[in-house]
């Protein structure tokens, strides 16, 4: 076979060049396409404060318990609160009982031809009812909010979901509105896929999503449901003196590219997975009929 | 297919794994190739080796990601 070296040449070029272009093309294709490792699990997280302060008397949930909407989860011990109920009880009673003297004294009164009886103590009557009528609605109102405040002894789950990280015991002391529970929301569980910007592009809300969880080889599915509209800049400090800029010094060659969050609602949850919060994801973007890098 | 790959508990990005399969898809080419005798047509065996194993890496690539 004589073949020119100059043929030769030709092949072997046509074949690198094409091999250049296309790993151009794979390399575009494979860091502009929105796909992530780095995805995360997550839920809302409710923190549990009671609304009164006061011993814990029970615990009824253990740690990781399923809770539903409603569930006590633990009992402050109410007796202060009852009696305070006790007290707003009588004190209510006391008010009717003022009240029905009250009115009594301006029907004998009413009932008084005015050369009996001045105008203005007729009308001090009249007032000395409406004052009653007062303390007595104040009363019953004060009874109310005995009765929410041994009602609130009881705590109660917000949501459905799962008690975490339990560590209030009876005995503790819970302080009004300082948390001491956490119920993680089991009907909020979503996935955010922090992706890098050069991927952004080509994210819309509504995309369909598929996710791998690294522990479970079942496939997740999904949709794109916003795109997160701030990141921290991290070139400047913030809150610095005079009021002025302070940009960080660069000696860059390699930049990297920022990450930001995409949050991601789940669909389809195969039975066998059980999502936990902070569980690492892989996270693909299926894309409809979008222009291409 | 776009999915880690878990390597006795190191978990790399699954281009490794397109990169081994270029690896096996060249290897069995170039024998192939060679035996029918192309490499007399070829300048630079190692260069023409090269470029094609960068091809086949790129078609898998373009292929899983399209």
């Amino acid at each position: 076979m004589n073949l020119s070296r100059t043929a030769r040449f030709v092949i072997t070029s046509f074949v690198v060049a094409l091999a250049v272009a296309a790993g151009w093309f794979a390399w575009l294709t494979y860091t502009n396409n929105p796909w992530t490792r780095d995805g995360r699990v997550r839920a809302d997280v409710i923190e549990i404060a009671p609304d009164v302060s006061g011993e814990v008397a029970q615990v009824l949930v253990k740690d990781n318990q399923a809770v539903r909407k409603g569930d006590i989860l633990f009992t402050i011990d109410p007796t202060r609160y009852r009696f305070a109920l006790a007290q707003a009880e009588a004190a209510l009673s006391g008010r009717e009982e003022e009240r029905e003297q009250r009115r009594r004294e301006l029907e004998r009164r009413a009932r008084l031809s005015s050369a009996a009886i001045t105008a203005e103590a007729r009308e001090q009557a009249e007032t000395a009812v409406a004052t009653a009528e007062a303390a007595y609605n104040e009363a019953s109102a004060a009874l109310n909010t005995a009765r929410l405040n041994l009602d609130r002894a009881g705590v109660r789950s917000p949501v459905n979901g799962y008690v975490t990280n339990l560590l209030v015991n009876p005995g503790d002391y819970a302080t009004a509105g300082r948390a001491s529970l956490a119920v993680v929301d089991s009907d909020s569980f979503y996935v955010a896929g922090y992706f890098e910007e050069t991927k952004i592009r080509n994210i819309r809300e509504g995309d369909p999503v598929t996710i791998q969880l690294m522990g479970y080889p079942d496939e997740l599915r999904g949709h794109v449901e916003s795109v997160a509209r701030a990141i921290v800049d991290r070139e400047t400090v913030q809150g610095t003196a005079d009021l002025i800029a302070n940009v960080n010094p660069t000696f860059n060659w390699v930049r990297l590219a920022q990450r930001i969050p995409v949050r991601i609602g789940l669909d389809v949850v195969p039975e066998t997975v059980r999502l936990t919060a902070g569980m690492t994801a892989t996270v693909v973007v299926r894309d409809g009929e979008r222009p291409r890098p | 297919m776009i999915k880690e790959i878990d390597l006795f508990g190191v978990f790399v990005p699954p281009l490794l794994a397109y990169a081994a399969a270029a690896f096996a898809v060249w290897y069995v080419l170039r024998e192939g190739l060679s035996a029918v005798g192309i490499y007399r047509f070829v300048w630079h065996a190692a260069l023409f080796n090269t470029a094609l194993y960068g091809l086949i890496l790129s078609v898998i690539v373009i292929a899983i990601f399209r």
